[in-house]
């Protein structure tokens, strides 16, 4: 409650550097909880998850720049063309078992921005699109915000209810899933979906904010190693896991490692191995397992 | 044309199959899916441009050194990380895999620099007829078979070879018939290791060296495991073959850039339609 009257507050004290920076957050803060969606309640890790945010990019620019729509609508279609190709991808890759789907992922990005380019006269190939320049980073600011807080609400949402419960059953046990009746495939293709939207309105954001994309800076790996990143640091399958993990690297990014970028990458590696191995279920869970916090947290 | 075609498909198919066939061992000996393969695959060729540069020796004749390194460099990610996924669900070993890959890929950025390098040993092709063969790739085409072969040899006949196997049906079998499953894996990783390597080896004279160059060897090798079937090696033969010639004859119709995503759509046909496989396999 008062992390969000504080935030609401302060593009009016801060600086722009701390506005961009916070904006930059609730970015994170979306795409980690939207990865989670998909990744940490059902178990079928994507790989691939940039695709949505690139996607939402170019659909927003396209919009705005070929076709005048204003910035705001042009983010909540890109959300729409995310969970179109959402369903496009996950309609045939979902039936797959989980590791397979993995690896349909695995290829995603590198079809996405070969298809970019091709696309040249529409996407702008390989030199990009500029949108007309506009100080929106206030609002934009805003809308960046409420994402990342109806992601997490969505989140919570779905952890307490049946949906999610079945969810997490596919997760834990597909086969045994199916054999109590759950439809497998729609509940995936269900939890697919609402993960893409998140990337998909949070790229077209991105691109109004920075108001030039092309394809190398939309489907970069390192977006989704970071969403990955963040989401089993914190603690995957929780609600506020995803946020914690946000927040603490992407603090951690902006203080030390953003003049490191190799090294920044290659700790990130690490922390995934090191997470892996020792924490699996991320900070929250090992706060959960230590102080019997409740299952939805 | 299409002799051209058919005959490039070919010659890389047989490059596809072997780096697959290490990627195959390692999921059917211990369930594990080794996204790290490609990044392998990189510093084996790193490991060549090193050797060329220093000595000038033939790089065809440090392959087996090459392959030796990257034999110890797996058992050593087998040992300390990789064997404790094993029992894991698969999304763990999924997640610890890619996490080492993204540290290998960043070690190479960190240490050789993104800078392209090229071994530059066998350049030029002979004409056959219609048919123009660049020289390195003919030989990449007869190492990779020989090393292919070799394996199957090995796997077959050998007792070490047949204890793999025998693990790759059943562990718990294998262990109750006095197999050390413990050896096994790490063997099977180190194995898988080196055939990336002598990939790298062979690709380092063909395409410029860089360390991303793994990643899409990654996913190739397992569309070609996808195409042959899980857990059937002789597949990944075909599977390798197959997906040669499906390229070269993409590209013939389609641009560089789209004949990209022909994979992609090849693997998404493959799982819709027969995902065990061609030549039948476990069903993931």
């Amino acid at each position: 409650m008062v992390a969000g009257a504080a935030a609401a507050v302060y593009p009016l004290v801060g600086t722009g550097y701390g506005v961009r920076a916070l904006l930059q957050m609730f970015m994170w803060i979306a795409l980690a909880g939207s990865w989670n969606l998909i990744s940490g309640l059902t178990g079928y890790v994507s790989f691939g998850h940039v695709a949505f945010f690139g996607a939402g990019a170019y659909t927003t620019a396209i919009l705005v720049t070929d076709a005048g729509w204003p910035w705001l609508p042009g983010a909540l279609a890109g959300g729409v063309a995310a969970c179109l190709l959402a369903l496009l991808i996950g309609y045939p890759c979902l039936r797959l078992k989980g590791p397979y789907f993995a690896i349909a992922m695995l290829g995603l990005n590198e079809v996405l921005r070969a298809l970019v380019s091709y696309f040249e006269g529409l996407t702008g190939g390989g030199s990009g699109l500029s949108l007309p320049t506009l100080q929106a980073t206030e609002r934009v600011y805003y809308v960046m915000g409420a994402t990342a807080a109806a992601v997490t609400l969505v989140t919570y949402l779905i952890v307490t209810s049946r949906f999610g419960l079945r969810l997490m059953t596919i997760r834990e046990d597909e086969v045994a899933a199916e054999a109590m009746g759950i439809d497998t495939f729609r509940h995936k293709l269900y939890a697919f979906l609402l993960s893409a939207a998140g990337p998909g309105i949070v790229g077209g954001l991105a691109a109004r904010d920075q108001g030039y994309i092309e394809p190398i800076s939309v489907f970069p790996l390192v977006t989704t190693i970071t969403m990955i990143v963040m989401v089993l640091f914190g603690g995957k399958g929780t609600v506020w896991g995803p946020v914690l993990g946000a927040i603490v690297l992407f603090v951690a990014q902006e203080l030390v490692w953003a003049r490191f970028p190799y090294y920044h990458q290659l700790l990130f590696g690490a922390i995934i191995v090191a997470v892996v191995l020792l924490m699996p279920r991320g900070v929250l869970g090992v706060l959960q397992q230590k102080y019997r916090l409740p299952r939805t947290i | 044309m299409v002799a051209q075609v058919v005959v490039s498909g070919i010659l890389s198919g047989a490059l596809y199959a072997m780096v697959a066939l290490g990627l195959a061992l390692i999921f059917g000996v211990m369930r594990v899916i080794n996204v790290a393969h490609g990044p392998l695959l990189m510093l084996g060729a790193y490991a060549t441009y090193f050797l060329y540069s220093m000595t000038g020796v033939n790089p065809y004749l440090t392959l087996p050194v090459t392959m030796a390194l990257l034999f110890v460099l797996g058992m050593l990610l087998e040992r300390t990380l990789i064997y404790r996924v094993v029992d894991a669900p698969e999304l763990s070993s999924l997640l610890l895999t890619f996490g080492i890959s993204i540290a290998l890929v960043n070690i190479a950025q960190l240490l050789f620099t993104s800078d392209l390098r090229a071994v530059e040993y066998l350049t030029g092709s002979w004409l056959v007829g219609p048919v123009a063969l660049s020289k390195s790739r003919v030989v990449a085409f007869v190492v990779a078979s020989a090393l292919t072969a070799g394996a199957f040899l090995f796997l077959r006949s050998t007792k070490l070879g047949k204890a793999i196997r025998a693990t790759s049906q059943s562990r718990e079998v294998a262990m109750v018939c006095g197999i050390d499953v413990g050896r096994i894996h790490l063997i099977t990783f180190g194995l898988a290791a080196a055939l990336a390597a002598a990939g790298g080896t062979l690709i380092s004279v063909i395409v410029a060296i860089q360390p991303e160059m793994g990643q899409i060897w990654t996913f190739k090798s397992f569309l070609v495991i996808v195409l042959g079937g899980a857990g059937n090696y002789p597949g990944a033969l075909l599977g390798g073959m197959l997906l040669g010639l499906i390229e070269q004859l993409a590209s013939l119709v389609l641009t560089t850039q789209l004949s990209e995503a022909v994979a992609y759509v090849l693997l998404v046909l493959v799982l819709l339609i027969r995902p065990t496989g061609l030549l039948g396999g476990r069903q993931v």
